[in-house]
């Protein structure tokens, strides 16, 4: 077997409670975006574009969805002698008796496996976001610098810090990085506009002790408990800038606008451009035929891939594979996950719906109340005719018949 | 081994089907991209997966490199394990230095030894030609039910076509009575599909008796239906021959109309999508604020800015900002310029047409094309793979450009009705 250079590990068990019920029953990696793919498939992208062929992801809440996806890794060539993607879920011992207690206890349950493939880095990264990076250029600058740790940062509103783990990082290097001065895990106030991408390149040995070190601490999280301490021991922690899209995705407003950025003349997210795969026997996406627009089908600014049938209109929307939009039908703003099926004279505006929803005729989704605000609608629901629900109302999934009522208030939540 | 399963398949996919003039300069017929996605072969092929069957031949002979490349491991079809497998049987030298297959017997005859070795009751011969969609597993239990030697696939065709196929005459029990080859007067409308199931015992001693019986239809047919128990089974579903331009656009545009009764998607087609070796997966289709569409299949990785109505496109094909496309077929990665128009024709792979071209102009449908007046007299075009149509360039009716042709080697005066260019320059 090669020497494996760098073992990448993939954060993947969250579930994200501000997401709902588009995490009812998937952890928020295996969430679909894109029109046919999900959340982690950009991290995976990722490492296959950066030459990373060791992976490994921890997972832990709803792991179905996640292993179904991941398959045998072959959907990103990671399936071969010296190549390969292994699923770590959590497990009992006899000194182990409980779930991942926090990221870095996931890590630290696992080094037997990071320990066997003896890497020269170890990359951390979350399963969670939407971005493009070559993470091979952030090794080489770690390397460069014989960093500890790397850490990748991109610049945000100062408004939005308390929402991450922030830093102020030196101009040692210009725009690629330079040390980590200060650093604050989600600080009450403005102290700094670098925001932690989660993703971390360490030095082996370094990693080993300071997870050991955490062992005896309440708490085992990266952000809030690794990094604070590598900076009191002043160990050396570099920043790498990165410049490009980030999608963060934590809210339901944030993944629907994530959406909205693929749209456009000139995209935000170039997803035809960023090198992107997914696992094509996921959902037997590779058996859809193409997409049929019909005689009365009008389709602009979107993204529709194969196995949907268009006879009404869509506008500004992301339609993945199985998604049937009847005649006189108006789907505006909206993402359809999976196998939506759409009867006649409907409205449909910024919803986003998860997988195997069925809804009859002259429903209105996303009708009057506060502007703007995003329906969710759980997956596996027969939204009867004539039904109008809210706009901000969320639908909870697999809503029996007796439970749906003919009007649903906007903001209401019906479960 | 007495289960239908283990019925050994073999698929004749050597055959140059000339009739589809330029799609196969590069490619055997069963290897011609269809609807979008898929190719001529993945029908037959995913039957038979979906037959549950397991173990194929498929016998090459005419320009097979892209059928081996899509055919691959065979895994798209589910056909690699231990009991599983998909073989490809190329012709191979024998006594002589030239052993070319002299038609479908005898290419079966020559692979005798791939017969032996894969033990079975049944062997069943089918061709990688046709659209259709047909559970073998049933007409092997019908075979064995009717105690066959041999048992024909047959079905309903109009009368004006059956000169085009092996017809035959059958009684009350199905039992194939009376045959012919390519009729010129009909005298039945029931045609034979090319599908045949064969005790296999009863196959193996049928090759041996004559080596100058080289073809099925001609040959073995006749002399079987006069010794032996042959019958008929009948088919009522959607069987096409897309073996000429006409049907093979007509088969196409069937996909549009959902009272046609071809449906892949519900048939469960399969097709391999790693064979174009992407390194990346296709994007969703992309459709712009301008886009307008009107009855027509797109496929992912498509970008659509302009027009597309009554049209097949497969994917990475880029239709640009008042371009339009009518009743056409394009293949992956073409590209439709600015203004530029393609109206009944078929595109094969990664045809440029730059701004302002019209392909497809003017109203001599009627005017054959002159180098082959048996292939394009209906009014499409063909223009083949990699061809780019230089700007302003106006090409007629029942044209045909060969592949690679470049930009600088079109006329200035564009191509007239029935007018076919080579790749020199030479216009006939």
């Amino acid at each position: 077997m090669l020497k494996t250079t760098t073992l990448a590990m993939i954060l993947a068990g969250g579930r994200v409670d501000e997401l709902d019920v588009l995490t009812y029953g998937r952890p928020k990696s295996a969430l679909p975006f894109g029109g046919v793919g999900r959340v982690i498939d950009f991290p995976l992208s990722n490492l296959m574009n950066s030459g990373i062929e060791q992976v490994a992801i921890l997972s832990q809440y709803h792991s179905y969805s996640l292993i179904n996806h991941i398959g045998t890794g072959a959907a990103w060539d990671m399936l071969g002698r010296n190549r390969g993607i292994s699923i770590l879920p959590p497990y009992i011992g006899s000194t182990v008796k409980e779930w991942y207690r926090g990221s870095a206890d996931a890590v630290h349950k696992n080094l037997d496996f990071v320990q066997f493939h003896d890497p020269e880095y170890i990359l951390i990264l979350s399963g969670d976001h939407i971005y493009h990076m070559d993470y091979d250029d952030m090794i080489t600058y770690h390397a460069q610098r014989d960093a500890d740790l790397t850490m990748a940062f991109i610049r945000i509103e100062p408004s939005e810090a308390y929402r991450f783990g922030v830093a102020n990082i030196s101009d040692e290097d210009g725009p690629r990085g330079g040390r980590v001065l200060d650093y604050w895990e989600k600080p009450r106030e403005q102290q700094a506009d670098w925001a932690s991408l989660t993703v971390y390149c360490f030095k082996p040995e370094v990693l080993y002790r300071m997870l050991a070190l955490n062992q005896q601490q309440e708490s085992f999280e990266f952000g809030r408990d690794i990094i604070p301490v590598m900076m009191n021991a002043g160990l050396k922690v570099y920043g790498y800038k990165f410049c490009g899209y980030w999608g963060y995705t934590r809210t339901v407003d944030e993944y629907w606008q994530s959406n909205m950025d693929l749209l456009g003349d000139k995209p935000l997210i170039d997803i035809d451009n960023w090198g992107f795969r997914t696992n094509l026997d996921q959902r037997g996406i590779r058996d859809f035929q193409p997409t049929i627009v019909g005689d009365y089908g009008t389709v602009s600014n979107s993204l529709i891939y194969n196995g949907c049938r268009i006879e009404g209109t869509v506008r500004n929307s992301v339609l993945f594979p199985g998604v049937e939009i009847g005649r006189n039908t108006l789907v505006e703003d909206s993402v359809l996950f999976f196998n939506n099926v759409v009867g006649h004279n409907c409205t449909l505006k910024k919803v986003v719906a998860d997988v195997n929803n069925f809804y009859g005729d002259h429903v209105r989704i996303g009708e009057g109340g506060a502007a703007g605000k995003v329906t969710v609608v759980g997956w596996n629901n027969d939204v009867p005719d004539q039904t109008t629900v809210g706009a901000g109302a969320t639908i909870w999934p697999e809503l029996t018949e007796s439970s749906w009522k003919k009007q649903v208030a906007a903001g209401e939540v019906l479960r | 081994m007495n289960s239908t399963k283990n019925t050994l398949v073999l698929l004749l996919a050597g055959g140059v089907g000339s009739r589809l003039n330029i799609l196969v300069q590069h490619r055997a017929k069963p290897a011609v991209p269809f609807g979008g996605l898929y190719r001529i072969i993945d029908f037959s092929l995913s039957n038979v997966t979906n037959s549950r069957l397991q173990k194929v031949g498929v016998l090459t002979q005419y320009k097979p490199l892209s059928l081996m490349n899509h055919l691959g491991s065979g895994e798209a079809w589910d056909l690699t394990g231990r009991t599983r497998g998909v073989k490809i049987l190329p012709p191979r030298t024998g006594a002589r230095d030239s052993d070319w297959y002299k038609g479908t017997a005898d290419a079966v005859r020559r692979n005798i030894d791939f017969i032996e070795a894969n033990p079975s009751k049944e062997v069943l011969i089918l061709s990688g030609d046709h659209i259709y969609h047909m559970d073998f597993e049933v007409m092997v239990e019908y075979h064995r039910a009717k105690k066959a030697d041999l048992t024909v696939a047959m079905m309903v065709v109009p009368k004006s076509q059956i000169h085009h196929y092996g017809a035959g005459t059958i009684d009350e029990k199905n039992r194939i009575i009376d045959w012919e080859e390519k009729p010129k007067v009909a005298r039945t409308n029931l045609a034979s599909m090319g599908i045949y199931v064969f005790d296999r015992d009863y196959l193996l001693k049928s090759l041996s008796r004559n080596k100058e019986e080289v073809d099925f239809g001609m040959h073995l047919l006749p002399w079987a239906i006069e010794n032996d128990n042959v019958f008929a089974y009948p088919f009522y579903g959607y069987w096409r021959d897309v073996g000429t331009i006409q049907a093979y656009w007509q088969a196409n545009m069937d996909l549009l109309n959902p009272d046609s009764g071809l449906l892949p998607e519900q048939w469960r087609i399969i097709t391999n999508v790693e064979s174009s070796h992407r390194i990346y997966d296709w994007p969703p289709a992309r459709y712009g604020y301008k886009a307008e569409l009107h009855k027509s299949m797109i496929s992912a990785g498509c970008k659509i800015e302009g027009t597309v109505v009554n049209s097949i496109l497969a994917p990475g094909v880029v239709v640009e900002k008042g371009a339009q496309v009518r009743d056409s077929i394009l293949f992956e990665g073409c590209r439709v310029e600015q203004e530029a128009v393609v109206d009944l024709s078929i595109l094969d792979k990664h045809v440029e047409v730059s701004a302002r071209a019209m392909v497809g102009h003017g109203d001599g449908h009627k005017v054959a094309s002159r180098s082959a007046p048996n292939h394009l007299f209906t009014g499409i075009n063909v223009i083949g793979k990699r061809v780019t149509v230089p700007e302003g360039m106006h090409i007629g009716r029942n044209c045909s450009v060969h592949g690679y042709t470049a930009g600088d080697n079109f006329p200035g005066n564009g191509l007239s009705d029935g007018a076919t260019l080579e790749p020199d320059g030479t216009v006939s």
